[in-house]
């Protein structure tokens, strides 16, 4: 039993607003706001699963049928992708109920409800426009929270964030008056319908810019420079919720582009070797980091690029695994960004030279960051193992030997990168200074909870495997998808 | 056609702006400029010669005396978007010069790759 999925972003969006007025009341509200919203679209993408799975949900909105008015459109993957997003949002807003302590927190809070409902939005919309339009909520809303830390840097941060931003954001808006001006609509299903009638010439500009606009959003080489210091300098947990939400999102919007809008075989091959790109360029990048999170950060990215790899594949199986990578990368990176936040916290310096030891003095702590990054390294219980697995194997098959290589490459880059920290973490004599300050339970709460659906995921890869084959079904075969928007009013 | 040669221009003029200039608040004009320039670009899309808006005031008003109202609609939802976004620029410009004293974004470099 589900209720109407457009409270899913009505709901969020009028508490977001309502959290300075509940302030006002106890400063203790706001703080659970975030919490019970995200939670109730958690919910909600659960029950709609199910439904979902066999046939996309359409709602009409106002009782403008489609392609005429707005209508969202949760078919398979943008299910998928909505729960992704909720289970992430609900983690980080436990973990954010202790750990925002510094003035504003109802403002955090706001900000934090906004990108998630935006982040929904954007992954439930069937309306091109509408999608840039909750694209602006999510990216607004993060450069924000990337200045929320009132120093230099994030300021700086913030700006760098917003400049290669509005400038793509302007580029998505230049695409669809493309599209507009051509097919004379703005249904995503219509489009798709109509494109093909278009003068190809047009199309493809369309194409390049909204490739461009989304690119910055899902971290494509070269357009992804905002992200290791978004990462770094925003609050840990916004950190983790750009990796888990934003980032998803932005691919989302992609693969929506290139799989469902536009015909074009193409841009396949273009993204599969942008995807290799940033997945090199990025993993050599961050085994030069010395900052933890900037490390972290570029790890993400390359994490985007194998998932770029798998969606320029084009086959159901590559497609298939690149989701897989999609989830995995959700939860486990979150799960990292969180424990490396109170590692940093503790070990008073953001450098990874200064976490020798604290595998004795914080054990659960480095356990939480020990498994995350085995679990994105793949080693073979965890779930990263067979996202990579797939994806290797499928880009094998394609044909496509180097890629492959270039990929295994990159892993084995990511490997050393990572061990090198948890070897840090255990193998090294603790230094001197000591903070007595203990994990707040609800971060615990946080990190276990991911750590036990990464655990999960890994010993039942088949389970999620059956939730995510609809969904590239969805992607690869626009028919059905088509098909189900232009029918849904008659 | 004036109208997609002024949208263009504004566009490049404003791109010109967001890459050559130094200045921060130069570069945030830029970037509305541009915001402006595709409005005007969605907004000309619509428009059909001789036709008026579709506000139904005058009954003797049928719709095929109308423009296209959509890219209407759309374009105020992107000025707003475009308010926010020049809005909360400012407040990160204002944020950078107290903390640097200077508006050079050349000489702001702390973060690097």
């Amino acid at each position: 039993m589900y209720f109407d999925p457009v409270l899913m972003i009505a709901l969020p969006l009028f508490a977001a607003f309502l959290i300075p007025l509940l302030g006002r009341v106890s400063k203790e509200i706001p703080k659970y706001v975030p919490v019970v919203m995200i939670g109730f679209n958690l919910y909600e993408s659960i029950m709609m699963l199910p439904h979902s799975m066999v046939k996309p949900i359409i709602v009409i909105i106002a009782a403008w049928k489609p392609p005429l008015g707005i209508n969202l459109t949760i078919g398979a993957l943008g299910n998928v992708l909505a729960l992704i997003i909720s289970l992430v949002g609900f983690v980080v807003a436990i973990y954010n109920v202790r750990f925002v302590q510094k003035e504003p927190t109802e403002k955090y809070h706001m900000l934090y409800m906004l990108m998630v409902a935006g982040a929904t939005g954007m992954v439930l919309t069937g309306d091109l426009f509408n999608l840039f339009v909750f694209l602006e909520i999510t990216s607004i809303s993060s450069y924000a929270l990337t200045a929320f830390i009132r120093d230099r840097n994030g300021a700086e941060a913030a700006f760098k964030y917003l400049l290669i931003g509005s400038l793509s954001s302007t580029f998505v808006l230049l695409g669809i008056a493309l599209i507009y001006g051509t097919t004379g609509t703005l249904n995503m299903a219509d489009i798709a319908e109509k494109i093909q009638h278009v003068d190809s010439k047009i199309t493809i500009v369309a194409l390049i810019l909204l490739v461009t606009g989304f690119g910055v959003e899902s971290e494509m080489f070269p357009l992804n420079g905002w992200a290791p210091d978004a990462y770094s300098q925003a609050p840990t947990a916004i950190g983790a919720a750009f990796g888990g939400i934003v980032v998803k999102a932005g691919v989302y919007a992609l693969a929506r582009l290139i799989y469902t809008i536009f015909n074009f075989q193409g841009v396949f091959f273009f993204i599969l070797i942008m995807g290799v790109i940033t997945l090199l360029i990025a993993e050599m990048s961050a085994i030069r980091q010395k900052q933890l999170k900037r490390m972290l950060a570029f790890s993400s990215i390359g994490q985007m690029g194998l998932v770029l790899i798998a969606l320029g594949l084009a086959t159901v199986r590559g497609v298939e695994g690149g989701l897989f990578q999609m989830f995995n990368h959700a939860m486990i990176k979150p799960l990292l960004f969180l424990s490396a936040g109170y590692l940093v916290y503790y070990s008073g310096s953001k450098d990874i030279s200064d976490l020798d030891g604290m595998g004795r003095k914080k054990p659960l702590l480095s356990f939480f960051f020990a498994f995350g990054a085995f679990a994105i390294m793949g080693l073979p219980p965890l779930s990263g193992f067979w996202s990579k697995f797939i994806i290797i194997s499928e880009t094998i098959r394609g044909g496509f030997v180097v890629v492959a290589a270039l990929a295994l490459f990159g892993s084995v880059i990511e490997a050393v990168y990572y061990l090198r920290v948890v070897g840090r973490l255990y193998f090294k004599q603790p230094n001197e200074s000591e903070k007595t300050k203990y994990v707040h339970a609800s971060a615990i709460l946080a990190m276990s909870v991911l750590a036990l659906v990464v655990l999960f995921a890994g010993l039942f890869p088949d389970m999620v495997m059956s939730y995510l084959k609809p969904a590239a079904t969805e992607l690869v075969d626009k028919t059905a998808y088509i098909k189900a928007v232009l029918t849904a009013g008659l | 056609m004036i109208y997609y040669v002024a949208a263009f221009s504004l566009i490049l003029i404003g791109a010109y702006a967001v890459l050559v200039k130094k200045n921060m608040i130069k570069i945030v004009l830029g970037l509305s400029l541009i915001d402006s320039g595709v409005n005007i670009l969605l907004v000309a899309l619509g428009y059909i010669n001789g036709k008026t808006a579709p506000i139904f005031s005058n009954p003797s008003l049928k719709a095929e005396g109308m423009v296209d109202p959509v890219p209407q609609a759309l374009v105020l939802t992107a000025i707003v978007i475009g308010v926010a976004v020049t809005a909360l620029a400012l407040t990160i410009v204002i944020r950078l010069h107290d903390h640097h004293k200077t508006l050079d974004i050349s000489k702001i470099r702390e973060l690097k790759w």
